[in-house]
């Protein structure tokens, strides 16, 4: 057991630490998240589950989202915020990284942790990925532009042009994410390697423990428990209070506009027919119909009326016989169906 | 006259509280049965979701309560209250928006949970029952989903459940039956919208309570399985009490799951489409994102016809159901190292692939389709 874990490969050791330690450290950033977020001081585009990747990951992604940004221009969303979170995430991985290594380097690797473990576990975590994190980006990027448009033109062929377009879709979207997820799978692997490579001086140069197993075991459950509990408790429910306190008087009111770069592709509904309406409608222009054609039938009347009485009267009577006045216009409106 | 000392261990008004409930309800010993749980191999974070699971339902309900007291379930007004209750109510957008993505937040904890159960091995003797309950939980979460699709009374919600409905009256002997008692109409209407309403907000709840009360009384009675490998002497070690670690893990998971469904409902609050209308327009009916997969399968070719769309929408899910429901008793090996069972391990992998493909497929044809 115990050559086993001493002969542990650099993949399986970068793994091992950066693994447990991008989610230790996860939920303290998700709460500056939510408060920037409230404050209006983020804005994520549509692609929120690579910005959660991005993240997550902060402790290899810090020097690698800039290159990403503004060399690869692929950005993830808009906002001062953005930056903050990155160079908050900072000492919040140096901590993760710390309790973690310490946690490995006893259980896994039967070594003394050394202080100051979590900066020299962060600052070579965040090198090798602010270098390779940019290739393995261009290199997916690359991968899986090449095969959807290959796979495509497959699929133009005249041979292939009478699968179902169902099926099609399927098929393709299997033949061209086999070979991108292939790729990333190959790539992420040797970016576990190169961190356990870069980070097994920190173990070899690390002391070998003398206790045995159940020591060791006691000793990283105890380092997990806070000196003085009572303060921590306090120092938490503070902090929780604090920050609940913050994000509901930050919290907007009414729906928040997304900002410029993040608007939603609008999702459009043909207006919507409503029956009853339309009847309503149809019901009122008859109405006002009716009254128009009763006030026509009126006049009509009325000069009849006075064109029988003036027949007697010579040709001056002819004069004061009036043409009928033009019936109103029907109110565009009414004329809707 | 004899005076009592007094001391500085006098109770202060909280213990005494405590005590006089205790000695009613024998509060501390229920208290120490509850959290005194030996965890075998320690607290993990993989043993987090039942309580999240729990968690969310509790903000669901919560929520759920705060919009009722606005929405009105009835086919003239529902669409109009929610749109106030999304333009008007004070913090209307937020409450609704939640309510959405702790939906969804739910449905994928469920599937995060029933995945841990089933590679750890979690279902096999003597937890057959729990995981049959599991699976009665995963129904009703999936009914609460389906049912509360229709509440907002958009074109989206309409649709969606005209589909779903349809997909239902497949079914062979009680199809019909189902449907004609979900939509009371020939076309969905006020009596579909009572009827789901009363579900969403009654029926469903109360069984989901009854249930997982039952789920939760099981798992204590048989105990936490552990993990699935590691030598006698590594669990000994790290064999740890409920509380406070797993309590602490179970903490920081449902503050995580918060503040994420919180950060969705800013990411994307809900929008409503135009009021329901038994003319679809241009919108293209979909059922909610998690019956999706079941959607694009349904739209191959080898599933179309009446036969073809029975086997892809009834035959075909209530089989995997069905094989699910059998598992711990088809399953009686007692190895739990899902490496060491590569039946099962393959087998949660082509599902899973299977659900993303044909998910990121029926997304994929939405732009053949506008």
């Amino acid at each position: 057991m115990t050559n086993e874990r001493e002969s542990m490969c650099p993949s399986q050791l970068g793994l091992g630490i950066l693994w447990p330690a991008f989610w230790t450290g996860l939920p303290i950033k998700l709460v500056f998240v939510l408060l920037f977020l409230s404050l209006g001081m983020v804005h994520f585009e549509t692609r929120i589950g690579l910005a959660f990747l991005m993240l997550l990951a902060s402790p290899v992604t810090v020097f690698a989202l800039p290159t990403i940004t503004f060399g690869l221009e692929s950005h993830i969303g808009e906002g001062v915020g953005i930056a903050l979170l990155f160079l908050l995430a900072i000492p919040i991985d140096i901590w993760a990284l710390g309790v973690v290594g310490r946690t490995f380097f006893l259980e896994r690797l039967k070594r003394e942790p050394q202080e100051g473990l979590g900066l020299t576990l962060w600052w070579k975590c965040a090198l090798v990925g602010g270098i390779f994190l940019p290739i393995l980006w261009l290199a997916v990027s690359f991968t899986t532009s090449t095969a959807i448009s290959t796979v495509h033109s497959l699929f133009e062929t005249d041979l292939l042009k009478v699968v179902p377009v169902a099926e099609k879709i399927s098929i393709e979207l299997v033949l061209w994410g086999t070979v991108a997820t292939g790729v990333l799978l190959l790539l992420t692997v040797a970016g576990f390697w190169l961190v356990g490579k870069f980070i097994g001086g920190t173990v070899e140069s690390a002391r070998p423990a003398s206790e045995n197993y159940q020591g060791l075991i006691t000793r990283w459950d105890l380092m997990r428990v806070p000196a003085d509990q009572g303060l921590m408790l306090a120092a938490l429910t503070g902090g929780a209070v604090v920050l609940s306190l913050l994000f509901w008087s930050s919290l907007p009111v009414f729906t928040p506009h997304p900002h410029e770069c993040c608007k939603k592709p609008e999702v459009k509904a043909e207006p919507a027919f409503k029956p009853l309406d339309t009847l309503n409608k149809d019901e009122k222009m008859l109405a006002q119909l009716a009254v128009q054609v009763e006030a026509l039938e009126k006049q009509q009347a009325e000069a009849q009326a006075a064109n029988s009485k003036s027949k007697g009267k010579g040709q001056a009577g002819k004069d004061a016989v009036k043409t009928p006045a033009a019936p109103a216009p029907v109110p565009p409106d009414a004329k809707k169906p | 006259m004899s005076h009592t000392p007094s001391t500085n261990t006098e109770a202060t008004i909280v213990e005494k509280v405590i005590d006089f409930v205790d000695e009613r309800i024998g509060l501390k010993l229920l208290a120490a049965k509850m959290l005194n749980e030996p965890v075998p191999g320690g607290s993990r974070w993989a043993y987090v979701f039942g309580s999240v699971l729990l968690f969310i339902f509790i903000m669901q309900a919560i929520t759920g309560v705060l919009l009722m007291f606005y929405y009105v379930p009835t086919a003239d007004h529902a669409y109009a209250s929610t749109q106030y209750i999304l333009h008007d109510v004070d913090y209307g957008w937020f409450l609704l928006s939640y309510h959405f993505w702790g939906s969804t937040a739910m449905v994928v904890c469920v599937f995060a949970h029933m995945s841990q159960v089933f590679l750890w091995g979690a279902y096999k003797k003597p937890r057959e029952l729990i995981w049959l309950v599991g699976l009665a939980l995963f129904g009703i979460v999936m009914g609460f989903g389906f049912t509360g699709y229709l509440l907002p009374w958009d074109q989206r919600a309409y649709w969606a459940t005209t589909v779903g409905v349809e997909i239902m009256d497949k079914t062979p002997v009680i199809g019909d039956f189902i449907a004609r008692f979900l939509k009371g109409g020939a076309t969905p209407g006020q009596m579909t919208l009572s009827r789901f309403f009363v579900i969403h907000v009654m029926v469903l709840p109360a069984a989901l309570m009854g249930l997982a009360g039952l789920h939760l009384f099981l798992f204590r009675s048989a105990g936490p399985a552990g993990p699935f490998r590691g030598t006698p002497e590594e669990l000994k070690a790290k064999t740890d009490y409920f509380f406070p670690r797993q309590i602490w893990k179970d903490i920081v998971g449902m503050a995580t799951v918060f503040a994420c469904i919180c950060a969705l409902a800013f990411w994307e609050p809900v929008v409503l489409l135009e009021e329901a209308t038994p003319d679809p327009g241009d919108y293209h009916p979909e059922p909610e994102w998690y019956f999706l997969f079941l959607f694009q399968l349904l739209r191959l070719k080898m599933f179309s016809g009446e036969l073809g769309q029975f086997v892809g929408a009834m035959a075909l899910p209530g089989a995997f159901m069905a094989l699910l429901a059998a598992l711990p008793f088809i399953d009686k090996d007692p190895e739990r190292n899902i490496f060491k069972r590569p039946i099962a391990l393959i087998g949660w992998v082509v599902v899973m692939a299977a659900i993303l493909i044909f998910t990121i497929s029926a997304i994929i044809n939405r732009e053949f389709l506008d």
